[in-house]
């Protein structure tokens, strides 16, 4: 399972979440992204923001309402670090200077 | 009139020649000092023949002025006509003529065909140069440099780049050859930044303590740039960047601003890279930061978000062999601790899980993260962490040594079938295959550590020595052969393969024939 995935992201629960907070919160995202709000068309994670689709709300769902996968699901979501609103900034790859290789002589 | 004029130029040439050879045994100071003396004896030899011609034009004897031209000034002027005005018009032929003329030692086809490849532009050069390099046999370093410079010439830099590094294996030594080499994958770092990469190959095995173990052989290592260590020569060009890049790097033997100045003075593109000296020279010696995953773990003691904020910490960053271990730990210490087994019992209760729910989770969790590890790892051409026994570290071990192990086994199997078929291939691709499973094979036993090695040495040596004696008994490649066998010999040393050392030191004995003469490696 991607934790970017974690149906308690996806639903934007704490793992704390009951069966019935779960349900209505699928049904109050599945309902706003039919309007196509365009609050509900994301949601956190510890990685940034990802896109959510109705696909994802129901599957979400689905997979809390089994205990098993509950437990797993909540064993990543309540051990994670906070949802970011932005995405983590990239370290900063080694300046390149292109053309370089030409200016010096060489091709291409 | 003519040994007055013959006798200076003769002793211009020699004092020439003998401050180039000089030059490219040494990387000290004095390397400065035989550019300049190089640099006036030439003028000198110009100067001279230039008058003389002028002489014979001035008396009427323009006929012979003509013939000392093409014998006194053109190959004092070749080199530089070959840098500043053929290769840059794309004068293949003219190029590869001029550098026969220029007189860069015994078997001068070898510099000309590389210089040559270096001015191709065309479909119809690089069918000529093809056709130059296929016309020589058998295989040498320059067949394999002028393979690597027509590759750059269509923008496959990465070819270039494989190629021009595996000149280190080849016996035979051009030094002119491996001046243009090592000037190209100076001015390729330089573009890309890379001033810690490896560039130059060295005599010796330059692995850090720590990475001996499988990682690819000594003698094909390169080193980072290291001007202490290097044994191609260098060309001014080479040797600036050199110094650009130890500055860069804070390598111990740095040269000062005095000197790394002195050293743009005497290379050429002086407008291009006065701006790298200026920023080699404002640039501060590295600090070593923290391994990125390192920091939750400090801040959060507690074992399951450590290894939660690890495994984030492979998916937001590029992955580093620290940023691995330090993940396969944390999984292995979360998932074996009794809180977390403590904490999952609680819940499984609580949500009415199934029996078991708890181990099946454990195990589930740890082969979900062993995939994600593997995968990632195996990308990145990584090793699982040395002594990781936990459930992901074991796992993530087995996981990545045997899909290696058997990609490694079916690759030489599939080239040491090509001898039995007696399917033969250009001498070219004959290296160009080799390379590739010399690639592979170092990257999964250093990824794999001694355990892989000592796994894939076997099947290797049994493949590549049959490799090796088909392409010396019935190919003469006799270079290629060697370096095969020297590689083997490499290898066999380092699992302690009694066996194979014995057959390799005999092997590896053999004086191999080149154009330079027989070579008693």
């Amino acid at each position: 399972m991607k934790i970017i995935d974690n149906p308690f992201f996806v639903l934007g629960l704490t793992a704390d979440a009951s069966r019935i907070e779960v349900e209505r919160e699928a049904q109050k995202l599945l309902g706003m992204l039919e309007l196509d709000f365009e609050a509900a068309r994301t949601y956190d994670t510890p990685l940034g923001p990802q896109l959510r689709t109705t696909e994802m709300v129901r599957a979400a769902v689905a997979t809390l309402r089994d205990p098993y996968q509950r437990l797993v699901a909540e064993l990543w979501a309540r051990h994670a670090p906070p949802a970011q609103p932005e995405p983590p900034p990239r370290p900063a790859a080694a300046p390149t200077r292109d053309g370089l290789r030409r200016a010096l002589g060489w091709r291409p | 009139m003519r040994s007055m004029i013959a006798l200076p130029y003769l002793v211009l040439q020699w004092l020439r020649q003998s401050a180039i050879g000089a030059r490219r045994r040494d990387r000290t100071a004095r390397y400065l000092l035989w550019s300049v003396i190089a640099g006036v004896a030439n003028a000198a030899m110009l100067a001279l023949a230039t008058s003389f011609v002028l002489f014979l034009w001035a008396v009427g004897l323009w006929w012979l002025g003509l013939a000392m031209t093409a014998v006194l000034v053109v190959p004092v002027i070749a080199s530089a006509a070959i840098r500043l005005v053929l290769v840059p018009a794309g004068y293949h032929r003219l190029a590869y003529q001029a550098a026969l003329y220029s007189r860069p030692g015994p078997d001068p086809a070898a510099y000309a065909l590389c210089v040559a490849a270096w001015a191709a532009r065309d479909g119809v050069a690089v069918a000529w140069v093809s056709a130059q390099r296929d016309a020589r046999r058998p295989l040498g370093d320059a067949e394999v440099a002028a393979t690597a410079l027509l590759a750059a010439g269509r923008g496959d830099a990465a070819t270039a780049r494989e190629l021009l590094r595996s000149l280190a294996m080849l016996v035979e030594d051009h030094p002119a050859v491996r001046e243009l080499a090592g000037e190209w994958l100076a001015c390729d770092a330089a573009e890309r930044g890379a001033w810690h990469e490896p560039i130059y190959p060295t005599g010796e095995d330059p692995r850090p303590t720590g990475e001996a173990v499988g990682a690819p052989t000594p003698r094909a290592r390169l080193s980072p740039i290291d001007p202490t260590r290097a044994s191609w020569p260098a060309t001014p060009l080479t040797y600036l960047l050199e110094g650009i890049a130890a500055r860069h790097t804070g390598a111990a033997g740095a040269p000062s601003a005095r000197e790394l100045w002195a050293r743009w003075l005497v290379a050429p593109r002086r407008r291009t890279t006065r701006a790298l000296v200026v920023e080699a020279l404002a640039a501060a010696a590295p600090v070593r930061r923290e391994s990125p995953a390192e920091a939750p773990a400090a801040a959060d003691p507690a074992p399951l978000p450590c290894a939660v904020a690890a495994h984030l910490a492979i998916d937001a960053r590029p992955i580093t062999a620290e940023t691995l271990a330090s993940a396969v730990r944390a999984w292995d210490a979360a998932l074996g601790d009794d809180t977390t087994r403590l904490w999952l019992a609680r819940r499984a209760l609580e949500l009415d899980a199934p029996l078991g729910a708890v181990e099946r989770a454990i195990r589930d969790v740890a082969s979900a993260v062993t995939d994600h590890l593997a995968r990632v790892a195996d990308a990145a051409q990584l090793g699982a962490p040395p002594g990781a026994r936990g459930a992901v570290g074991g796992g993530l071990a087995r996981r990545l040594r045997h899909g290696r192990l058997d990609a490694l086994e079916a690759a030489f199997s599939r080239w040491a079938e090509r001898r039995h078929d007696n399917t033969r291939h250009p001498s070219i691709d004959e290296w160009r295959e080799f390379i590739a499973l010399w690639t592979a094979y170092g990257a999964a036993v250093a990824a794999g550590g001694l355990e892989l090695r000592r796994l894939a040495f076997p099947h290797a040596f049994s493949k590549g020595s049959n490799m090796a004696a088909w392409l010396w008994n019935k190919r003469e490649e006799y270079a290629l052969s060697h370096a095969i066998s020297r590689w083997l010999l490499d290898e066999a040393l380092a699992v302690g393969d009694t066996e194979a050392i014995e057959l390799g030191h005999r092997n590896c004995e053999l004086a191999v024939p080149t154009r330079l003469g027989r070579i008693q490696p």
